[in-house]
This record gives C-alpha cells, sequence and structure tokens, in this order.
C-alpha cells in the first residue's frame, strides 16, 4: 500500500470522524461523505500494492511490468455511486427537515422519545 | 450448472418494482403487479428449498463467469429457509399494503421501493460474492430509509436521517473489512475466502477484517451496543414496513453472522460465539424490560424484536448443531409472529381517530374489535412461547440446546427472561383489549385489512402442531453448514 495513500486515508477518515459527530446536520452530512471517500480511497490503495501503473494492455497483447489491480477500480465505482446516492439521498431528508422543523441542528431535531 | 430458478427471487421483485414506477399513474395495476412479483419470488424460493432437500447446494454463475472471478449465486438448505422466511413475510406485507389506507401507501413510489426493500433482502441471502452482499444490503436500506421518511408520522423523517447516518458508518466499516479481506487474499468469493483462511495462512488483517464485518452486521440486526437506532426508526415506520423491518431484515445480517462464522472464520467462530451469547443475554433484558416500560403499541413490539434478536444469538453463540437449529427455527418463527403482531396493531391504529398507536390513545380500542382481539391474543402468547403455538417449539429447541452444551447460567438467564416475554405481552394486551377507557374511544368504521395477520397467525398455529418438518430443515441445514467444505466444493467446483 502506498505511503502517501495511508496518509491520506488516515486523515481524512479523522476529518469525516470529527464532521460527522457535529451538531449541525449539513456539516455532519459532509462528514459521511468525506468517510466514504476516505474508505474508497482506502480500497483502491489496497489495488495498488503491487503496481501504479494503469492496467491497459498494449498492441502486442502485453501489460506493462506492474499493473494495479483493475478489479478494485471497478469495485469503487460501484461504492462511488452507492456512496453518492446515499449522499444526496441525505442532503435530501435534510432540506425536508430544515423545512418542517426549521431548524439543521441536530439538538433541535429530538422529538422522538417513548 | 444451469440453476436460472436461483434468479428468480432477486430479479421478479425488481422486475416488478421497474414496472411499477413505469405504472406509477396506475395505482391498480401498479399494486396488482407488486402481488404477482411478490407471489412468484415466492413460489421461487418454494422450488429452491424443494429442489436442495436432499442436500444438493445449487449455484448459478451470473454471466457466465465461473467463481472465483464471477459474481455466483448460492442457495443451500440455511439460505433456502431463510429465504422462504423473508419472501413469505414480504407476500404478507404486499396483501397488507394492498388494504391498508395510510396515506404514505398510496404514494405511488410507494410497492416500487417496498419491492425494492425484498430484492435487497432476497439478494443478501443469495449472494455467494461479498461485496454484492455489500450492494443488496445498501440496497435494503437505501428503500427502506425512503420509505420511513414517506411515513405518515411526521417523526419518520427525523428517524430517517439518524437511521442513515448509523447505517452509513455501518456500511464503511463492512466496506472497510472487504477491502481488509480483499488485500489480503485477492478474492472476494466467500467460499474462495473460506478455503484460503482454512488452508491455514491467517494474517492479522483477516482478523481485523472479521471484526469489522461483525461491527457491521451486528449493527444491521440491532443488537445491544448498536441497537440505538432500532427503536425510533421501526416505530415510525408505516405498518407494512414496520411488519418487514422488525421481523426479517434484521435476520439479514443473523444471516451474514452464521454464514461468517461457519464458512469463514471458522477458527475465530468460538471466540465470536462466546461475544454473541453476552450481547445476546444483555440483548433480551434490555429489549425486555424497555418493552415494559414503554407507551405505544408499535414501539413495545420493536423493543420486543431487540430482545427476540437476542435470543437468536444466543442460540448462536451456544454453537451446538441444535442449539443451532434451535435458533434457525426460532428466527423463522419469530418473523411469522412478529409481522403478524404489527399488523394487528396497525389494524387497530388504522381505526382510531389520531392513527397513532400510543396507548393512551388505543387503550380499550380493541373491545370493538373481537377479530382483532383474537388474532392478537393467538400472536402475543406465540410470541411468549406458550404450547402449542410455534413460539413454544423455537423456545423448546433452544432450552435443549442449552442443556446439551451445559452452558446453565446463560441458560437459567434466558429461561428467564423468558417469562418477561410473557409479562409485557400480557401488559399490552390488557392495555388495548381489555381496560374500560376514561371516555368511549371513537372508532371509524374502516381501515386496514386483517387478511394478512389472519393468514400469518394460521401459519404459526400450524407451524406450533406440525412443527417437526421446521425443525427437521433446520437440523439438516445446520449438518450441511457443519462442513464447510461441501459449500466450497459446490462453489469452486473439484
Amino acid at each position: 500500500m502506498n505511503t502517501l495513500f495511508a496518509i491520506a486515508t488516515g486523515i481524512m477518515f479523522g476529518m469525516g470522524i470529527f464532521q460527522i459527530l457535529r451538531r449541525d446536520l449539513i456539516k455532519a452530512a459532509m462528514g459521511f461523505y468525506i468517510l466514504f471517500a476516505a474508505v474508497n480511497l482506502l480500497f483502491l490503495s489496497v489495488g495498488a500494492y503491487d503496481g501504479l501503473i494503469a492496467p491497459y494492455v498494449d498492441a502486442a497483447g502485453q501489460t506493462s511490468a506492474q499493473p494495479s489491480d483493475p478489479l478494485v477500480q471497478a469495485l469503487i465505482l460501484t461504492a462511488i455511486v452507492i456512496s453518492f446516492g446515499s449522499y444526496a439521498l441525505l442532503l435530501g431528508l435534510i432540506a425536508v427537515t430544515s423545512r418542517r422543523f426549521r431548524t439543521v441542528d441536530s439538538d433541535e431535531v429530538d422529538h422522538l422519545k417513548g | 450448472m444451469d440453476n436460472a430458478i436461483l434468479l428468480g427471487p432477486i430479479f421478479i421483485p425488481l422486475a416488478g418494482a421497474s414496472l411499477g414506477v413505469m405504472l406509477a399513474r396506475n395505482r391498480t395495476y401498479q399494486h396488482a403487479l407488486a402481488l404477482v412479483a411478490s407471489v412468484l419470488a415466492w413460489l421461487c424460493s418454494i422450488v429452491i428449498l424443494a429442489a436442495n432437500l436432499n442436500g444438493e447446494i445449487l449455484t448459478y454463475q451470473l454471466g457466465g463467469w465461473a467463481p472465483p472471478f464471477g459474481i455466483v449465486l448460492v442457495a443451500d438448505q440455511l439460505t433456502s429457509v431463510f429465504a422462504l422466511m423473508a419472501t413469505t413475510v414480504m407476500l404478507g406485507g404486499v396483501l397488507y399494503a394492498l388494504g391498508c389506507r395510510d396515506k404514505s401507501v398510496s404514494s405511488p413510489m410507494f410497492m416500487p421501493l417496498f419491492l425494492c426493500m425484498g430484492v435487497g433482502l432476497n439478494g443478501s441471502l443469495y449472494t455467494g460474492d461479498i461485496f454484492t452482499l455489500f450492494v443488496f444490503i445498501e440496497l435494503m436500506v437505501i428503500s427502506s430509509v425512503i420509505l420511513v421518511a414517506i411515513s405518515d408520522n411526521r417523526l419518520g423523517l427525523e428517524a430517517a436521517i439518524k437511521y442513515l447516518f448509523i447505517s452509513g458508518v455501518g456500511s464503511l466499516f463492512l466496506l472497510t473489512g472487504i477491502a481488509a479481506l480483499y488485500a489480503t487474499f485477492g478474492t472476494l468469493n466467500m467460499a474462495d475466502i473460506g478455503r484460503l483462511l482454512a488452508s491455514g495462512e491467517r494474517p492479522l488483517l483477516a482478523q481485523a477484517a472479521a471484526v469489522m464485518l461483525m461491527c457491521a452486521f451486528l449493527l444491521k440486526s440491532g443488537v445491544f451496543p448498536f441497537h440505538f437506532w432500532q427503536p425510533d426508526f421501526h416505530t415510525t415506520a408505516p405498518t407494512p414496513v414496520h411488519s418487514v423491518l422488525s421481523s426479517v431484515v434484521v435476520k439479514a445480517g443473523i444471516y451474514s453472522i452464521i454464514r461468517m462464522i461457519t464458512l469463514m472464520f471458522t477458527d475465530e467462530a468460538p471466540l465470536i460465539q462466546n461475544i454473541l451469547v453476552v450481547l445476546g443475554i444483555i440483548g433480551i433484558f434490555f429489549g425486555s424490560l424497555a418493552a415494559l416500560r414503554t407507551y405505544d403499541a408499535k414501539r413495545i413490539l420493536a423493543y420486543s424484536t431487540f430482545a427476540q434478536v437476542g435470543f437468536i444469538l444466543v442460540g448462536i453463540g451456544w454453537g451446538s448443531p441444535l442449539a443451532l437449529a434451535a435458533a434457525i427455527v426460532y428466527a423463522f418463527n419469530h418473523s411469522l409472529i412478529k409481522a403478524a403482531l404489527l399488523m394487528i396493531t396497525g389494524y387497530i391504529a388504522s381505526r382510531t381517530a389520531a392513527k397513532t398507536s400510543r396507548l393512551s390513545e388505543i387503550g380499550g380500542a380493541g373491545k370493538t374489535l373481537p377479530l382483532a382481539g383474537l388474532l392478537y391474543f393467538v400472536g402475543g402468547l406465540a410470541l411468549a412461547g406458550v404450547p402449542p403455538l410455534n413460539g413454544f417449539i423455537s423456545k423448546l429447541t433452544l432450552v435443549q440446546g442449552g442443556i446439551g452444551v451445559g452452558q446453565w447460567v446463560a441458560l437459567g438467564l434466558v429461561v428467564g427472561a423468558g417469562t418477561l416475554t410473557l409479562l409485557y405481552m400480557t401488559r399490552t394486551w390488557q392495555l388495548i383489549f381489555q381496560v374500560q377507557p376514561a371516555e368511549p374511544v371513537k372508532m371509524k368504521s374502516y381501515g386496514d385489512s386483517a387478511l394478512a395477520p389472519a393468514l400469518l397467525i394460521v401459519m404459526c398455529v400450524v407451524l406450533g402442531l406440525y412443527a417437526s418438518p421446521l425443525i427437521d430443515l433446520a437440523m439438516r441445514a445446520v449438518e450441511q453448514i457443519g462442513d464447510p467444505t461441501l459449500y466450497i466444493r459446490a462453489v469452486l467446483g473439484g
């Protein structure tokens, strides 16, 4: 695993966790997306462990010496679509919340008590 | 290997959902289509169950790509039992939704989303590929979040945001676990991971992956340290959605846990199982005591799910073949009972003026509804485990499993907590059907249909009287998962 990717993943994970714990729902939603991006980057770097060159086949049908793993790139494409969908849904729900409860402060949206 | 029938429970509801979106203007056709799709999915799951009664494990390679490279659908007996349970309750949910008068149910997107939830559920059971498992679980989560957000209960929105945040972080753990497994073994096929783990090498990263997967699955099932979203999210859901969420959706996590400890992490299984017993017992007590102190009929049942999942986890944790079979029987029976009870609660709530299930509003409301009273009484007794109903059978097998293992402290706690179930069900029944309200409750003459809960309660009684086929099935399923090489050989060939 690439050192740069490892450090970037760690920083993004920390940022995401910090943001997701904030009271402002919009900032929390952004933290949610940063967290997903961190995990996607982690997944990508998992495939780059034995090479950082794009996995293309040249005209003679030969691959370059150490191509990175193409499967994880297909996988994170799916993961990005899912995370983007969840993020869009989350922002939509927050928009409705701000209209219905007139606030996006998660401490004031606490009507669920049983 | 041409078992295209395995596509049925996943792709028939998916087709129903897609066509349902196109038919959004014509509600009648859309609902008829949803009913047809869920009946077909149910029939497919029965055919699959019948096909592997002789112990054969069915596999289907999507797109003809051989595993471990392609995605493969697998049905062994464990999958078939869980899938039969899932499609049965989904069919019940669709039947209930057809006769439901909630505003959210008449929304044009309700039925497509409801079917999508079923697709996610069935897909997460049948898939043999761990990344596809993640995709199906996310499909289930996102559809259920939207269904709860459009609920008639205004607080559904708040619960949906809460759940989306928590479940999103849970999914991140699942994804990180999958990345760790891929980094270690270079494969995503569960059978292949199981084969590589069994062949000896056991890097530290794989154990970290086990922890992350475990956390994610426990979160999806609403087990003790990750349970706090569950009562809110389930209570505010529309009744048909609640009856599916509280009964079968939480079992998807249970199924994945069973698959994980029997197929992949067999060496770590004893440690995981010890943790599951502890978490299960905490869940049983927490859920039962919380249900006793709650003043909303739907919320009581949501807390009860939390407690009943605890019983199932204890069964898995004991780990002997009988105890595991008991956990499977318990999961099956609990799904039917809990779905039926929730539908009856919705049946009563839909007839009150405020359309709420708070006990202060519906207290005594049941006096004018003798049919609901009878069904709720039978269902409540079944949940509490009174013979001759199916809840008794599941508790009996669980206790036999516990005696076989000889964990007397855990067994004592489980049996003691079983009486708490009787306590809170009796309390709820009395408060709805027995108590004399201070002023007469105004009841509407129309409301939701009682067809689906009646059918489910009939199934509960039948499964109580003829219990041996289900127990036989569970025993054979446990025998099959007891030897992971069978599964691995069926998937990978050779």
